[in-house]
């Protein structure tokens, strides 16, 4: 059914192929049956009919277009006859193409050999010539020519000369090769010795004759070597002559302290000027790269003569010895032989300026060097450059020269740092006081010793040096000088002397109370004759005061120290790694600042606990003695008779005022404000113990704000902070009724910030006698 | 304010030659430089680790051996918060320096100073002159701790510093607590205490 059937439906059904079946048709018997299936039938055939009418429609337009296809059949032949022509063509012109190109590259291998041919008969020719001219050359003694046609004859290329052997001329080219190479060696020889002997008689102009022929053979090294033989020759004997004159120059001259660093610089100086000189001949006739190994000869002999000097001085100053006796000194302390700090002065200046000349120089050098090597290395490859690199930093740190000036640094360091103890030591003992002055001599000249040392160590150049001098400094101020400082504070502030003066000033301070002055007070010390206790008053004072200028001192020494290396270091010494290492010993050395601050603080609060509170303390109880509990009556007559604060302002006064004079203005604040925070916590202690009335709460409120803006008049610290408590506590006690808290208290409390507890409150409430203590415990607070 | 909570001072000391300048190069930038040449005065590097949460700076200055370069690096004995002393143990001179090393230390350290003995160089043991046994004897004698390394191999060069970190942070909390107890005399000088130089931010 399905074979049938589905053509029938994808044609729409033609005649033959329809859905029903003659058989079909032919087993029908019913009417029913026969009919449905004649309808069937004749809806296909509607059906095929209306396709075949469609079809019909399209006949016309088909045969319109077989025609044109027709038509087009002869057009067809001709572009096939076109296309075969044209790949005849094709073909023909690509055969001839190849054709042509193979002529021209046999052309272009004809055109090479030709060339290799010509240049090969160039070389032969050249040859030669240089055979020729070569024998002529040496004839005539001009040896440049010669040298030339040799390096005509070393720059060929040996290949060429090898095959140029095995052809047909090989003889002929045999003998000229074998004569060049007799002449290259004569010539070798002949120029060799002809250089070492103008070398030997330092025939300047010889010398760089042969010198720059030298490198035309391929001898580079031994040229390089021979003038440098000759360079150190010259160098040795000026250097020689200039030692000789030093050792032999009269002591009273102005550079005699310094002749040996003269000397070296005279060396030094010599070699940089050679450098200077030579550099361009070396350059242009040995090409770039070559600085290096001619200053690895020079170097030789800088570090024997260098030596030389250095030894000398060694010598003629007594150096080392120097150095013995210093060590020893410092570590046993021993005393038969000491030599004065003063004495090593010229001996220091001049090794930090031996050896700020030989790092000048060094640095010359590294300059000079690394530039050649830049021009030469800027094609070649990591490794050379490394190996470069290298063997200059082996020339610079592994020469005697570098090693000697180490050495004698190495001796300088001890010897710096003993001067600089010794100075510091003499400066303590030396130490006066002027009258007027704050501080004490030593703090000034213990940092002018500590800056000339390192700034001395600094024109050395070296920051090994600096670092080291530093780091001494640092030790020496810390430790030793500050251990001065510390047993000098030790020592105390004399107490019992002050408080016999105290009470002699307190009986006799009613008299005075209208005009105390400065004056007389110290008139009143003179005539009780305690002229030794006000020296250790005065001295206890003069030390707080050089705490605090050491801490000043020690940053004003860093920032100094600071710009003065960042001088040395704009001129190119030391690396950043140098820079670093003295910034952090730097740092090192301010921290010791801040434990001269911590010492200052100690002081002050000595001072404060040994001769502020024991005076303060009584003043401040004798509230206890004026009744509070007053009536309008007695209130007034406090009025005009004040009972106690005037008193105690003019107490105060009169015990700050030595202090004011003696200590420097912000000591002197430190002071006020520690003796400020004594006196409010005192108070607050007294004024527990009180009981007060209405007026005396106002009494009290009055005296609260004479004191507060008394001491507010003697220091710029803001002390309302320190006093908030107490006058918090006159606010409770001025209340009119209890519960009027209140108004001020929790919700109420406005700006204000309640520094009192709750248990507090109630207890300052609880002093005023007319304030019920059930109306206190009934408050909510 | 910088990022540390301590920041320590260690300084490494010993012959020349023994391998002061490896174990730093290895510990701070994890690198063995062969043919390294011998230090000129002194030479220094930092670095910052973490233990257990703590950040310390190690600032190591690392010394040269040599005898002529000896006042420049006695000059930083005294602010070390840690020496570390090396020797080579593939040679018996280092080893027997030592007592000569200890003598500076006495002199120019400051006593609290932590110090610790090191023997360098154990790659290269079938050349040992120095056993193991006898640098540990020395050691305790001295109360020193003892490590050996191998700038080389990476052997306990790692270890050699965190340990020491370690110790470091231990007596300087110890001696906040010290310092709380008993407040100072004013002027109780002479010791150099941790936290002059830490930072506890």
């Amino acid at each position: 059914m399905d074979e049938i059937g589905s053509p029938a439906r994808r044609r729409g059904g033609p005649a033959g192929l329809s859905a029903v079946q003659f058989d079909t048709i032919e087993g029908l018997t019913e009417l029913d049956d026969l009919e449905r299936v004649y309808a069937q039938l004749c809806a296909e055939e509607a059906e095929v009919e209306v396709e075949l009418g469609a079809l019909m429609g399209q006949q016309s337009n088909i045969e319109t277009k077989m025609l044109a296809l027709h038509r087009m059949g002869p057009n067809l032949q001709l572009i096939e006859g076109d296309a075969v022509q044209l790949s005849g063509m094709i073909n023909f012109t690509c055969s001839l193409a190849e054709n042509v190109s193979s002529k021209v590259r046999q052309l272009d291998l004809t055109k090479k050999r030709l060339y290799q041919a010509i240049q090969r008969a160039d070389d032969i020719l050249d040859l030669k010539f240089c055979t020729d001219g070569v024998q002529t050359a040496l004839r005539n003694q001009d040896y440049e020519q010669a040298a030339a046609h040799i390096h005509r004859y070393l720059s060929l290329d040996q290949s060429v000369i090898e095959l140029s052997k095995q052809g047909g001329e090989g003889s002929a080219v045999e003998a000229s090769l074998e004569l060049l190479q007799e002449a290259e060696r004569n010539l070798k020889v002949l120029v060799t010795t002809r250089l070492e002997e103008a070398v030997s008689t330092a025939d300047l102009p010889q010398v760089e004759r042969f010198f720059k022929i030298l490198p035309l053979l391929g001898l580079h090294e031994q040229g390089l070597a021979r003038f440098a033989q000759y360079l150190c020759s010259q160098l040795a004997s000026k250097a020689e002559e200039n030692l000789l004159l030093a050792v032999g120059s009269d002591l009273g001259e102005r550079r005699a302290p310094v002749i040996f660093a003269d000397t070296l610089t005279l060396l030094l100086e010599g070699i940089a000027r050679i450098v200077e000189t030579h550099q361009p001949i070396v350059e242009t006739y040995y090409g770039p790269g070559r600085l290096h190994t001619l200053l690895a000869h020079l170097q030789k002999e800088c570090d024997k003569q260098a030596q030389k000097i250095v030894d000398k001085f060694i010598q003629q100053r007594d150096y080392n010895n120097k150095f013995q006796v210093v060590q020893s000194s410092m570590m046993r302390g021993m005393t038969t032989e000491k030599i004065e700090p003063r004495d090593l002065d010229p001996v220091l200046c001049e090794v930090t300026l031996m050896n700020s000349r030989a790092e000048l120089y060094f640095r010359f050098l590294r300059r000079r060097i690394v530039a050649d090597f830049e021009v030469a290395d800027a094609m070649a490859d990591e490794t050379v450059i490394q190996e470069h690199q290298q063997s200059l930093e082996l020339l610079l740190k592994d020469c005697q020269l570098s090693r000697a000036m180490q050495e004698l640094i190495g001796y300088y360091i001890p010897m710096e740092e003993y001067y600089m103890r010794e100075s510091v030591n003499k400066a303590v003992v030396m130490d006066t006081a002027e009258v007027g002055q704050l501080s004490s001599s030593m703090v000034d000249d213990v940092f002018y010793i500590v800056k000339k040392c390192i700034s001395r160590a600094l024109t050395s150049s070296s920051s090994d040096c600096v670092c080291a001098m530093i780091n001494h400094a640092t030790s020496v101020l810390e430790t030793d000088f500050r251990e001065v400082l510390v047993s000098k504070l030790r020592a105390g502030y004399p107490v019992s002397a002050l408080q016999d003066l105290q009470r002699g000033v307190s009986s006799a301070v009613s008299m005075m109370q209208s005009s105390l002055q400065q004056g007389k007070i110290t008139n009143l010390t003179q005539t009780l004759g305690i002229e030794s206790q006000e020296q250790a008053k005065s001295a206890y004072l003069v030390t707080l005061n050089n705490v605090e200028v050491c801490s000043e001192n020690i940053r004003t020494l860093k920032k100094n120290l600071e710009s003065d290396c960042a001088k040395l270091f704009s001129q190119g010494a030391g690396s950043d790694h140098a820079k670093a290492k003295i910034d952090s010993c730097l740092s090192d050395l301010v921290t010791t600042s801040s434990k001269f601050k911590d010492l200052l603080q100690e002081g002050l609060q000595e001072l404060n606990n040994t001769s502020i509170r024991p005076q303060v303390k009584p003043w401040i109880s004798s509230f206890l003695s004026v009744s509070h509990n007053i009536e309008e009556e007695e209130f007034s007559e406090y009025e005009a008779n004040d009972p106690w604060v005037q008193q105690l302002i003019v107490q105060l006064e009169q015990l700050m005022a030595e202090f004011k004079v003696g200590l420097s203005p912000v000591i002197y604040d430190t002071l006020t404000s520690l003796m400020t925070s004594l006196i409010a916590m005192e108070m607050e202690k007294t004024v527990f113990k009180c009981t007060f009335s209405r007026l005396g709460g106002l009494q009290f409120d009055k005296e609260l704000r004479a004191l507060v803006a008394y001491l507010s008049s003697v220091t710029s610290w803001t002390i309302r902070d320190k006093f908030a408590r107490l006058t918090q506590m006159a606010t409770i006690l001025n209340l009119e009724r209890v519960s009027e808290i209140l108004d001020y208290w929790g919700p109420n409390s406005g700006p204000l910030t309640w520094r009192l507890t709750p248990a507090e409150v109630r207890q300052v409430l609880a002093l005023r006698v007319d304030f019920r203590s059930e109306d206190i415990k009934r408050l909510r607070l | 304010m910088e990022d540390y909570d301590y920041l320590f001072k260690i300084v490494l000391i010993g012959n020349a030659g023994v391998g002061k300048t490896c174990l730093v190069r290895r510990f701070t930038q994890g690198l063995f430089p062969p043919g390294q040449g011998a230090t000129i005065g002194v030479d220094f590097m930092i670095k910052t680790v973490e233990i257990k949460g703590v950040k310390v700076k190690l600032q190591i200055w690392d010394t040269a051996g040599q005898e002529r370069f000896r006042s420049i690096t006695q000059s930083y004995y005294r602010s070390a918060n840690a020496l570390i002393l090396t020797y080579d143990i593939t040679c018996e001179d280092s080893f027997r320096c030592l007592p000569e090393w200890l003598r500076e230390i006495e002199q120019y350290a400051n006593n609290q100073v932590v110090t610790i003995l090191v023997g360098n160089k154990i790659d290269l043991a079938d050349k040992r002159e120095v056993h193991r046994q006898r640098a540990e004897e020395f050691a305790e004698a001295q109360s020193m701790l003892y490590l050996e390394t191998s700038a080389k191999e990476s052997d306990n060069v790692e270890k050699l510093f965190l340990d020491l970190a370690c110790e470091l942070i231990r007596e300087a909390k110890q001696n906040t607590l010290d310092n709380n107890d008993s407040t100072p005399m004013p002027g109780e000088g002479k010791n150099i205490n941790y936290l002059s130089c830490c930072s506890m931010n």
